[in-house]
């Protein structure tokens, strides 16, 4: 059983607003070199859409992505729809990229209150980390 | 010809290449500010207002929430703020001498367009496929049909204006071919629905060379199809991953002025240093496009060629389209379906995605599969692409540009096995062979100068002697000829060496890419003359070497990126000459902080330098400045009689010189002022006291001279055996 659960299935995204995609392609390597499977749903997804692939998909864990300025008012409104779908209310989420047109970080706080379990800046080794973490507890 | 295709003709038949950023902001008053601030830019400008994200996919109430809230947004949305608020925006800005655009990004543009002809606004930009596939995920045929609405309504305006966006794509790692196949594809089906006003764009991608063949390929498109149209070509900065280091940042923006102005680009849209980061702030823009223009200012076009492969393959892309269907929206989908277009790396449901490319050894853009489309390459899908092999293809170009000249050079093996060393010093034999061949065929003697002695010159701005154990005296290596060249005025009247010279200077300087601890000089000192006497055979000095190194190595400068339209003004124009003050004073007005009693620091020449097209002269120094050899204006105490000699493009200080002191009186006087101890000097006192001719005379530094004639980064780059200051080295 723990083997077949050393594959996390994670859904990977834009939010709404976002078109980058080139963040997506990279993230989608990344998490595929660690071994596990990803839907890369692409650029712009509408709240209402990511919504319903992850209740289609029950992944291990979601991952946006959001490089245009736009991603903590994005991020935060619509992470604040997964977790009021009782079925994603404990499914690891996380936000990654330029968060803001500032370049600064201060947006993370109110992620995090908003409802993910972490936010990334550049720092994909960071990433990795919490992506190895999370093996563990799915495990267990 | 009215509006913005009118503003551009005119601009582009009065030789002046049209800059214009790709600046948006939320808030109304900021976004004012920046158009003022485009206005005016020392360049010939046109503004832009690029809309926020929200406003592109059409969610105006999000954009009015963050609105409501404060937050800034990417962009300016001008669905959110009502008409009144736009207008205020561009009033009394917006006319025939300032057009401005409205840059977007949206598949669903219909209220984007009605919102800018609400506004009196006739210049957007996009297409269906080029705002589409990198842009949204809506279908590619529902693109298509807004995108015709779109058309038909912008071109009931007159003198409306659009530009595709299909020469961008996805900003990266597509090969030229397709850009332009697309850039004209769109072009076509604007035509089609009744636009009159048209750009085709390419953006600049890895290889000035290819781009070039690129430019040249859409020129040539742009004759055969759009004949009696008001059209032109628009280039776009670099837009995939921008170099993170400013100079990175505005070396690779010039590049594009260049590749714009050399293919008969009309337009382009630049990039800022803080491209890498964050939303450029208005100033940040002011200095993109006043760069841009100060590059482009420096080129000249190149005889028009025939775009090569690339005209090639995106001709047989474009036919093969146009082979599908009279309507050129049906021709595009199913061009999609069928793979005829496929771009690389586009996750858009409606792209094959089978192609791929890649940078090739010589930093091309190559097909590594074509995937379905009607040209030669390898056709199926290529594996082997990771992460970090990815990262390394999208940082190409920023590693190219933020690769640091003033970081250590590398082994004395690789560098001068480098081929850019072998050239460089090639370079440095021709200015030399020049410059003897003018000095002897004008009566100057070559003597070799002397390493070592007792004293030398004491030098400035902080930099340190060497001294060697000469039979238990401590001797000096020389910071400079100058005492001995006014010594052997007492042989000869006119002479000069090619003297070796070392100053340990601060290791701070390490990082100026204008320092280095061992250096040479071209040292001329001639009997009798006036400063005027010794400044006109400077000038004559640098137009004879940099002539004959225009005319002899034409490959070599081109194998060094260097363009020599640089030298355009050099060649033909005499040098400019400024006073100090008068430098001092144009410094303080644009900020710069410059004192009046003092050398012209290091930003503040560099701030100069980029200012002029040719070397201009920079004369009468104040006192405290300059060695007490430096004679003092005898009408104007405190002021020298010297000169300094800049180069143009940020190169700065290429020469120093001065009509001399000779007078022993005057020069112990000197001496003390300076601080120096007379006593130093025991056998240059004692001959001058025995009187030595009056004189003027100069040197100029060779290795920066030849780093601003093969246009190096760095002026290591032009020494065989280069020391940096403060680093231990071969
Ligand atoms: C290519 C590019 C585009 C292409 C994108 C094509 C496509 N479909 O992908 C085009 C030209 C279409 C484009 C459009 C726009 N762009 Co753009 N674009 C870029 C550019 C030049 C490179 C991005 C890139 O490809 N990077 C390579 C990928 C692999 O890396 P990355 O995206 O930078 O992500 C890295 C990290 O952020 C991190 N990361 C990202 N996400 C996540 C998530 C997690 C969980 C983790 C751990 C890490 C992580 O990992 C990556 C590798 O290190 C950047 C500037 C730059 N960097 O040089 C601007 C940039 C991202 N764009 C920007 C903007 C604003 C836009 C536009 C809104 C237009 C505009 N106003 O200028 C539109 C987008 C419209 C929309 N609806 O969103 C801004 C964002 C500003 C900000 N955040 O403050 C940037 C920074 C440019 C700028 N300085 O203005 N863009």
């Amino acid at each position: 059983m723990e083997l077949a659960r050393k594959r996390l299935s994670v859904v990977l995204s834009s939010v709404a607003s976002d078109s980058h995609t080139w963040n997506l392609v990279y993230l989608q390597l990344v998490l595929e070199e660690q071994g596990h499977d990803v839907v890369n749903l692409g650029a712009c997804v509408p709240d209402d859409l990511l919504v319903a692939e992850c209740l289609r998909c029950d992944p291990d864990l979601v991952v946006l992505s959001s490089v245009n300025g736009h991603g903590s008012q994005d991020g935060e409104r619509v992470v604040r729809r997964l977790r009021a779908c009782p079925e994603l209310a404990g499914t690891p989420v996380v936000i990654g990229g330029k968060l803001g047109v500032d370049g600064d970080g201060r947006h993370t706080g109110n992620l995090l209150r908003a409802g993910f379990d972490a936010v990334f800046s550049d720092d994909v080794d960071a990433f990795r980390a919490f992506v190895d973490g999370l093996l563990v507890r799915v495990a267990a | 010809m009215t509006g913005f295709g009118g503003f551009v003709a005119r601009a582009h038949a009065a030789g002046q290449l049209v800059v214009q950023p790709r600046m948006g902001f939320s808030d109304p008053g900021r976004m004012r500010g920046g158009l003022i601030a485009t206005k005016l830019a020392d360049a010939t400008t046109v503004g832009t207002l690029t809309l926020d994200s929200y406003t592109r996919v059409g969610a105006n109430d999000e954009a009015r929430r963050a609105l409501a809230e404060g937050a800034a947004l990417n962009g300016y949305p001008i669905v959110a703020h009502d008409a009144a608020t736009t207008a205020s925006v561009v009033e009394g800005l917006r006319g025939q001498d300032f057009p401005v655009q409205i840059r977007h990004g949206s598949a669903c543009p219909e209220h984007i367009v009605d919102a800018l002809v609400r506004t009196g606004f006739d210049a957007t930009e996009g297409g269906p496929v080029s705002y589409c596939l990198p842009y949204s995920r809506l279908p590619l045929r529902e693109s298509v049909r807004n995108w015709e609405r779109a058309c038909q309504r912008l071109a009931a305006v007159p003198g409306s204006h659009l530009e595709t966006f299909g020469g961008c794509m996805m900003g990266q790692l597509c090969p030229p071919s397709l850009l332009v196949a697309i850039s004209v594809l769109e072009g076509l089906f604007f035509a089609q629905h009744g636009m009159r006003g048209i750009s085709l764009s390419y953006a600049q991608q890895t290889d000035l060379a290819q781009d070039t063949d690129a430019m040249f390929a859409l020129r040539r498109l742009g004759e055969e199809f759009f004949a009696g149209l008001d059209w032109h070509i628009v280039v776009y900065a670099y837009m995939g991953v921008y170099p993170k280091t400013p100079h990175g940042a505005l070396n690779l923006l010039a590049q594009a002025a260049r590749l714009a102005v050399r293919t008969g680009g009309a337009r382009l849209i630049v990039k800022t240093v803080a491209e890498a980061y964050r939303i450029p702030t208005v100033a940040e823009n002011v200095e993109a496009l006043e760069h841009a223009a100060s590059a482009a200012a420096l080129t000249s076009a190149l005889p028009v060629g025939d775009g090569g492969e690339v005209y090639r393959e995106a001709r047989a892309l474009i036919d093969a389209v146009l082979n599908l269907s009279d309507d050129l929206g049906r021709a595009f989908v199913q061009a999609f379906a069928l793979g005829y277009l496929d771009v690389p790396y586009c996750l858009h449901p409606d792209n094959a995605g089978r192609a791929r490319g890649h940078v090739d050894a010589s930093g091309r853009l190559a097909w590594t599969s074509v995937g379905a489309m009607p040209i030669p390459g390898a056709t199926g899908r290529s594996a082997g692409i990771t992460s970090s092999s990815l990262l390394t293809a999208l940082s190409h170009v920023e590693r190219t540009f933020d690769w640091s000249p003033m970081e250590t050079p590398p082994s004395p093996q690789q560098h001068l096995a480098s081929p850019v060393t072998k050239t460089v010093m090639r370079i440095q034999d021709t200015a030399l062979t020049a410059a003897r061949e003018y000095l002897r065929d004008n009566g100057f003697v070559e003597l070799l100068p002397a390493i070592i002695g007792p004293v030398t010159d004491p030098g400035v701005r902080g930099s340190k002697q060497v001294d060697v154990d000469y039979y238990g005296h401590k001797y000096k290596l020389m910071t400079s000829a100058i005492l001995y060249k006014q010594a052997s005025l007492l042989g000869f009247d006119k002479l000069f060496y090619i003297a070796p010279n070392v100053r340990l200077e601060p290791p701070e300087t390490a990082s100026t890419a204008r320092h280095l601890a061992e250096f040479h000089q071209l040292d001329v000192e001639i009997s009798g003359a006036s400063r005027e006497d010794a400044m006109q055979v400077v000038e004559d000095l640098v137009r004879v070497m940099v002539q004959r190194v225009v005319t002899t190595m034409p490959a070599e400068l081109e194998q060094l990126g260097r363009d020599a339209d640089a030298f355009k003004d050099l060649l033909v124009s005499a040098f400019d000459r400024r006073t100090h003050a008068s430098a001092v004073a144009d410094l303080l007005e644009i900020g710069h902080p410059q004192s009046a009693d003092a050398e012209i620091d290091w930003q503040g020449e560099e701030i100069l330098s980029r200012k002029s097209s040719r070397p201009f002269f920079v004369t009468d120094y104040p006192k405290g400045c300059r060695g007490f050899y430096d004679r003092e204006n005898r009408d104007v105490p405190g002021m020298l009689r010297n000169f300094d000699l800049i180069a143009p493009e940020g190169y700065g200080e290429l020469c120093s010189g001065s009509e001399r002191e000779f007078e022993y009186a005057k020069i112990v006087a000197r001496m003390r002022e300076t601080g120096e101890n007379p006593a130093k000097y025991g056998w240059y006192l004692q001959m001058v006291r025995e009187g030595i001719p009056d004189s003027a005379g100069f040197g100029i530094g060779i290795q920066r001279f030849i780093r601003y004639v093969a246009g190096l980064d760095s002026v290591w780059q032009a020494s065989a055996y280069p020391k940096i200051p403060g680093q231990v080295s071969a």
